[in-house]
């Protein structure tokens, strides 16, 4: 019974982590999309992180 | 001293690592394409002096003659005389236009890269066998696994910038069929695996992480799913271990099933969108595919993730509810509660991009550093994330007739959508 009570907090906190996981995915695409429209992300910045 | 084993500090090593990773691959797919590009261009050069004999231009000659005609094309596109914009032309660099003007041969180099091109061994491919294969013969050390974990959700934002990418009629168009594949084949499989599994009486737990997984959005539905059927450490890592199994076969093989069946990119898009249990796999075949693929494949995404709470519901009703009336009790489902826990919030990010494209924010500059620049980037560093935690070990996990029950409803579920999508068409799911 403790083993499958153990296993549900875990589940729990896994989700939980997950809806964490979401607002950081947000505040990445926010960023990103932020730079491109004010110009500091060029469609030139991308080919020049390569040879 | 720092102590790595705790915090943040151990998420470190393991992302870069996936960054690293990520940015070699972005530098092969870089390398490959631009000799495709020179193999076809070199290919055009030849073409005169194979067929008729007629010497080479000069390179001086060659590039005001390329040149030339974009210019003459591009005026007939601003007078209206033809509907397309001319793309700029590909010019093959001096010293590899000399090379082929003195050997009349395609250098090795551009053979390679139009083979690799063929054989779809791009970032893609690169990073998810590449980090199989590592993880499963060299072994990663202890310290570098907390890393590669986080770096499979970095895959995320770059669902959410492909939102730019689209319109909300592009979306309705394809989200229509989208939402008929979803009720249909994803809610049909949640279902068919529920009962079979009570038929064969299988254990409640375990079967209801299976039907969530293998019918909706693989591991995140099992997740959400596994507290409230009372699932068992057990039922869940082989339910976990079935769904990645399937995935992981479906992943490496489905793209060459496509091209075998001749599918076209919306096409494909539509039938990984619905037979690909996990959307981490999923992204990664659609976008090994090709690009049109990967815009489609992403909109029915969208719809199926967007029915977690829906399958949880189901769950809840099927397994709880509906047992606790046979046995005499009576147990209610708050559901905007679990609407509200269990509805994944990226998704709004995404419908947030359409909106601000479908109001002009977005321009074309815009649309490709978001939608393919980017968008690379951060699939790029989760590729490297799915490839590195693909272990065989946890493969073995699937087993027993749950595995038997779940893996079948998952290939009847693929074989079924294939034919349906294809009868269905391109044009349906076309998104421009």
């Amino acid at each position: 019974m403790a083993e499958i009570r153990e296993f549900e907090d875990k589940a729990k906190k896994v989700f939980s982590a997950e809806r964490k996981e979401d607002i950081w995915v947000l505040i990445l695409a926010a960023i990103t999309v932020i730079l491109g429209l004010t110009g500091v992300i060029t469609p030139k910045t991308f080919p020049s992180l390569f040879f | 001293m720092t102590d790595t084993n705790s915090g943040v500090m151990k998420y470190v090593p393991g992302f870069i690592f996936c960054i690293i990773l990520g940015w070699l691959a972005l530098q092969w797919d870089q390398s490959i394409h631009k000799w495709q590009k020179d193999y076809q261009e070199s290919e055009k050069i030849l073409k005169p002096y194979l067929n008729e004999g007629k010497p080479l231009l000069p390179f001086d000659e060659y590039v005001a003659k390329s040149e030339g005609k974009y210019k003459e094309k591009l005026s007939a596109f601003e007078h209206g005389d033809i509907k397309e914009k001319p793309k700029k032309p590909h010019l093959l660099q001096k010293i590899d236009y000399e090379i082929i003007a003195a050997t009349k041969e395609i250098p090795f180099k551009f053979r390679f890269g139009e083979r690799m091109i063929q054989f779809q061994l791009t970032y893609v491919a690169v990073l998810l066998l590449g980090g199989m294969l590592l993880r499963n013969t060299i072994g990663l050390p202890k310290f570098i696994l907390p890393g590669t974990v986080i770096a499979r959700p970095v895959i995320k934002p770059g669902i959410v910038l492909l939102g730019g990418y689209y319109l909300w009629s592009n979306l309705l168009k394809v989200g229509i069929f989208a939402l008929l594949l979803v009720l249909i084949f994803i809610v049909g499989t949640t279902v068919l695996v529920s009962i079979i599994g009570r038929r064969m009486k299988q254990d409640d737990g375990l079967m209801g992480v299976m039907a969530a997984g293998t019918g909706i959005c693989g591991v995140s539905a099992a997740v959400a799913v596994a507290p409230v059927v009372n699932a068992k450490p057990r039922d869940f890592f082989y339910a976990v271990g079935t769904i990645l199994l399937f995935g992981t076969v479906a992943l490496f093989t489905f793209p060459y099933i496509g091209k075998a069946l001749g599918m076209s990119e919306p096409v494909f898009g539509a039938w990984v969108g619905t037979a690909i249990l996990n959307t981490a796999q999923l992204v990664a075949a659609a976008t090994w595919y090709g690009h049109d693929s990967l815009l489609t494949a992403n909109i029915i995404n969208i719809v199926r993730v967007g029915f977690i709470p829906l399958v949880v519901i189901y769950c809840i009703w099927f397994y709880v509810i509906r047992q606790a009336k046979t046995e005499g009790r009576h147990e209610k489902i708050n559901t905007w509660k679990v609407v509200k826990e269990k509805f994944p919030l990226f998704i709004l990010g995404f419908f947030a991009m359409v909106t601000l494209n479908e109001f002009g924010v977005f321009t074309e500059d815009h649309r490709t550093i978001f939608g393919k620049q980017f968008l690379q980037i951060f699939f790029a560093v989760g590729f490297a994330g799915v490839g590195l935690n693909i272990a065989f070990e946890d493969l073995k996990k699937a087993g027993g007739k749950a595995f038997v029950i779940g893996f079948l409803a998952a290939t009847l579920k693929a074989v079924l959508a294939a034919i349906v999508v294809i009868l269905i068409g391109t044009e349906a799911f076309k998104v421009k």
